[in-house]
């Protein structure tokens, strides 16, 4: 399942249906809204071209890791501190390759998918800084 | 003929998104944005720099491709395209 969407999902089913014929290790990512002094985050997509990507990240970490299976869920929408924001559920033979896959997956993630989040405070709200600046060295 | 402008994150909140607008023919891609983003002195700001050249940190989109922010003055835009102007991404 790659989706980008406004839900929540069940990740426990999730994790049932990764479990493949040889697989060995299932590695669950799930990175979530974190408290840092904000009331919530809201978070805004390319959604045609970030869809297109994440499935493109998914085949491409599918070859190099020999996954068996993939799922990227990134949400979209105001999500409270502790929501979801991400779960990458990957399946393999073994745990090497099941870690590099889902490294892997979140590294290519935040080069270059469409996604941006925006933190809400008491004071109003702030943008999060891309860790790659397309061409500048990050600056935090 | 018509073109579609998309902005996001925090240039969308400055300049507004699903712009749709007619262009005439040969218009390069930089010119068009430079011509919408003036409508408002803080989007300008935000994307392009002193010299009218776009911020390094900005990321330009044809049809769902990227384009090198030193191409744009030359890559025209055409009837029915979608042009995506966004900063650095922020996911995951």
């Amino acid at each position: 399942m790659i989706a980008i969407q406004t839900d929540d999902v069940d990740i426990g089913a999730l994790i049932a249906s990764a479990k493949k014929q040889g697989t060995g290790a299932i590695v669950v990512f799930d990175g979530v809204v974190r408290d840092d002094e904000i009331t919530e985050m809201e978070l805004e997509a390319y959604e045609d071209i970030a869809l297109q990507e994440l499935e493109k990240i998914a085949r491409d970490a599918t070859n190099l890791f020999r996954l068996l299976h993939v799922d990227i869920i990134h949400r979209i929408g105001r999500l409270l501190v502790g929501e979801n924001i991400l779960i990458i559920i990957v399946s393999a033979g073994h745990r090497t390759e099941a870690y590099a896959g889902s490294r892997y997956i979140i590294e290519e993630i935040k080069k270059g998918v469409p996604i941006w989040k925006k933190e809400l405070t008491k004071e109003g709200g702030r943008w999060v800084p891309g860790e790659h600046r397309h061409g500048q060295p990050k600056t935090e | 003929m018509t073109v579609k402008i998309r902005f996001f994150a925090q240039f969308r909140e400055l300049l507004g998104t699903d712009i749709m607008t007619d262009v005439a023919a040969g218009t390069m891609f930089t010119s068009l944005i430079t011509s919408v983003a003036k409508k408002n002195p803080e989007g300008y700001a935000a994307i392009f720099d002193e010299n009218g050249a776009f911020h390094e940190f900005v990321i330009l989109m044809k049809n769902g491709k990227r384009i090198d922010n030193a191409d744009a003055a030359r890559t025209a835009v055409m009837d029915g395209d979608e042009i995506a102007v966004f900063p650095p991404v922020a996911g995951g």
